[in-house]
């Protein structure tokens, strides 16, 4: 948008010069057709249901909505002209809900901390060290990218469950491993070994865009490698890391076969109790509650990308 | 993983206009004389359809041919549902003349099925009253029930009523487990046996009969002794399997000494031999744990009503109901045992599978799941 309207003002400029007159409006109509096919994309398939599924949490049970009303249990119909607030306070007020927003915020930090600390880890390794050694131990990481989380949260059930490997293999020694599937521990295993990868894959890419030059005078200067560290890597990378935390931080908070497979039946992730309320206890208004209550909270770590985004664009001069 | 975060809810906004976009397809009906079945389940009663019944069905019929479309697991029950109410509500085709599936008892619920006379379907004389009645215009065709599983080796004999199970998993700390309700019929089985147990059979009929809110402060007791088994449970910290797939493994690898399971995913996986002989199975009494019909359903808004009620008439025939004993599927059947053929029948000594305690209505069902939930586990 930033560009065009740079281009529309230099062409404006044109214009006023008489050489092609009629060029003043068609680069705004070329822009707007240009745009036109993404924009309806997205204003139906994403809009619209997002507009439908909020009329029908508060309580317009009409229209597109007629059918579901219909199959549902617990419908609150609305109350004043602009609806009822009536499944809100059904969540709210549901005991099992503070346990699962709690757990999944929960999840959300500690999982998004620890993939950013060992992204980090790993891409410093490479960019400072290098070698043979940090390229295989980057390709290793970036396995998990290519194993289907329902696959992937299998194995690691095999592995942490009852009888897995852990238990059995310190059984011999004498020691008994806990069993960690069907608690957040392993919630926390599973989404850090399913978000890995995409954080490496980003911060690693930063950190090598980052010049030499900048490092090896730093360290003419006398400066540790800690020092290189915080005062020049973090913070010439700090766009990626912010993209890399906020993707991540997104996809744990709407993460549903790890917390469903791996994590206790309560209480359980967002992701698991939505589904949970939408098809066995049939109650898709309260489900679409909790939807929103999600949607609300990656909202907020969208604001934090666009931000950063913004502000990498301003130090740039693109803005 | 962001991906499917943004798809999740979006498919839950999607459903309702899904419906709506389903219906401005075109129906497929290539003749009227095709009646078209939807099957959701699993691969086993896939086959029985694909297999055995639809080439035998068009063995006697000639003149009608069987389309089977087939959803694994039920993962689009709900815009099924959704699809076939607004057909009714439209008066559209719907594209579908016979469902097996969990959510007929719903449409039927719902009067949203076709209900044809005794006249019109003969053979339904010969299928159990309470059962007939339970599928509130859906029905009854094949049977299962959930069973106490146990490993004889450990436990030479079974607890043989409710309260000796109670009982025995006190006295023996992790050996026993149930899945969670809302993820499989075996766990919600064990759920609601041990609450009916503090209920009337007043209470009890009513809630397999109709909806009844009222009624659902009476499981409190129930779900308290659930609450107090969670130390003695397997894990013994109040988490229980996803499904019934993972009591069946945990049955399997020896992890626990006693589980509650579905009937036929027991026979299968025994006959596939990922269940060891040694895990065998009982059922208990007082109350026992429930089984219940699978149902057939005709929506209203079938094109191809006459086709559809042959076909359901002719699978409650002795033939059609032998091949259902018979084969891998090892179901019930729901008509008399003397009825049918002696060979097949001898492997139900024992279990009384005419007289299946019926489970709740779905509505009390969703809420017991619920309470559940927010009552037993980790608490």
């Amino acid at each position: 948008m930033i560009s065009l309207r740079s281009k529309r003002n230099s062409e404006g400029s044109l214009a006023k010069k008489g050489e092609r007159p009629s060029s003043h409006v068609r680069p705004g109509v070329l822009g707007l057709a240009l745009s036109l096919p993404p924009l309806l994309l997205v204003g139906v398939f994403i809009g619209l249901p997002i507009l439908i599924g909020l009329t029908f949490s508060l309580g317009f049970t009409a229209g597109p909505n007629r059918v579901i009303s219909i199959i549902g249990q617990q419908i609150h119909k609305k109350s004043h002209w602009w609806g009822t607030l009536q499944a809100y306070s059904d969540v709210l007020h549901d005991s099992r809900f503070r346990g699962d927003l709690v757990l999944t915020i929960f999840v959300t930090v500690l999982s998004t901390t620890l993939v950013l600390l060992l992204a980090l880890a790993i891409a410093l390794y490479q960019r400072l060290i290098g070698g043979r050694k940090a390229s295989v131990l980057v390709t290793l990481s970036i396995v998990p990218l290519f194993v289907p989380v329902v696959i992937s949260a299998w194995a690691i059930h095999t592995f942490y469950g009852g009888d897995g490997f852990m238990r059995t293999f310190f059984s011999h020694f004498g020691i008994n491993f806990p069993t960690l599937t069907s608690t957040p521990s392993a919630i926390v295993i599973g989404t850090v070994w399913t978000s890995l990868p995409f954080a490496i894959l980003m911060i690693s890419s930063g950190l090598q865009a980052i010049p030499d030059a900048l490092i090896e005078s730093a360290k003419d200067c006398g400066a540790s490698s800690l020092r290189v560290i915080a005062n020049i890597l973090i913070p010439l990378a700090k766009t990626p890391i912010i993209i890399a935390g906020s993707f991540t931080s997104i996809g744990i908070l709407g993460s549903f076969t790890i917390p469903l497979f791996l994590g206790p039946n309560q209480p359980t992730m967002l992701g698991v109790e939505i589904s949970n309320f939408f098809g066995s206890y049939n109650r898709p208004q309260q489900s679409l509650v909790m939807a929103f209550i999600v949607f609300a909270i990656a909202s907020g770590i969208a604001v934090m990308y666009v931000r950063s985004n913004v502000k990498s664009a301003k130090e740039s001069g693109r803005l | 993983m962001f991906k499917k975060s943004m798809k999740k809810p979006l498919a839950l906004f999607a459903a309702a206009s899904l419906a709506a976009i389903g219906l401005t397809m075109p129906a497929s009906h290539a003749a009227s004389q095709t009646i078209q079945v939807y099957i959701s389940a699993d691969t086993n009663i896939q086959d029985l359809w694909v297999k055995t019944l639809a080439p035998a069905f068009k063995l006697a019929y000639p003149g009608y041919d069987v389309n089977v479309t087939f959803d694994l697991h039920g993962d689009h029950d709900a815009q099924e549902t959704a699809k076939i109410t607004a057909a009714a509500v439209l008066h559209k085709d719907p594209g579908v003349d016979l469902i097996d599936g969990g959510f007929v008892t719903t449409l039927g619920a719902a009067g949203l099925l076709y209900r044809p006379t005794a006249g019109l379907m003969p053979n339904i004389k010969d299928v159990n009253k309470t059962v007939l009645a339970a599928g509130k215009g859906g029905i009854p065709y094949r049977a299962s029930s959930v069973l106490l599983a146990y490993n004889s080796t450990n436990v030479p004999t079974p607890p043989a009523t409710l309260d000796a199970l109670l009982t025995w998993i006190k006295a023996h700390p992790g050996k026993f487990t149930y899945n969670a309700p809302s993820g499989g019929g075996s766990g919600y089985s064990f759920v609601q046996t041990v609450v009916d147990k503090y209920l009337s059979d007043a209470d009890r009929k009513t809630l397999v009969a109709q909806a009844a809110p009222e009624l659902e402060t009476k499981w409190a007791q129930g779900l308290e002794t659930l609450r107090q088994l969670n130390k003695y449970t397997y894990g013994q910290n109040g988490t229980y399997p996803a499904n019934n797939a993972e009591t069946l493994k945990d049955l399997a690898t020896g992890l626990v000494d006693m589980g509650t399971v579905w009937s036929d995913q027991f026979s299968s996986a025994l006959k596939a031999g990922t269940m060891p002989a040694n895990i065998k199975v009982t059922q208990i009494s007082n109350p026992s744990l429930t089984g219940g019909a699978s149902y057939l359903g005709i929506p209203n808004s079938s094109t191809n009503k006459t086709g559809a009620r042959l076909l359901a008439n002719w699978v409650l025939s002795p033939a059609a109901q032998n091949l259902i004993v018979g084969g891998t599927l090892n179901g019930f059947p729901v008509i008399a045992l003397n009825k049918l053929d002696p060979k097949g029948t001898a492997a139900f000594a024992g279990v009384d599978i005419l007289n299946l305690r019926a489970g709740y209505l779905s509505a009390n069902a969703n809420d017991l799941k619920s309470k559940w939930a927010s009552t037993v586990p980790g608490k």
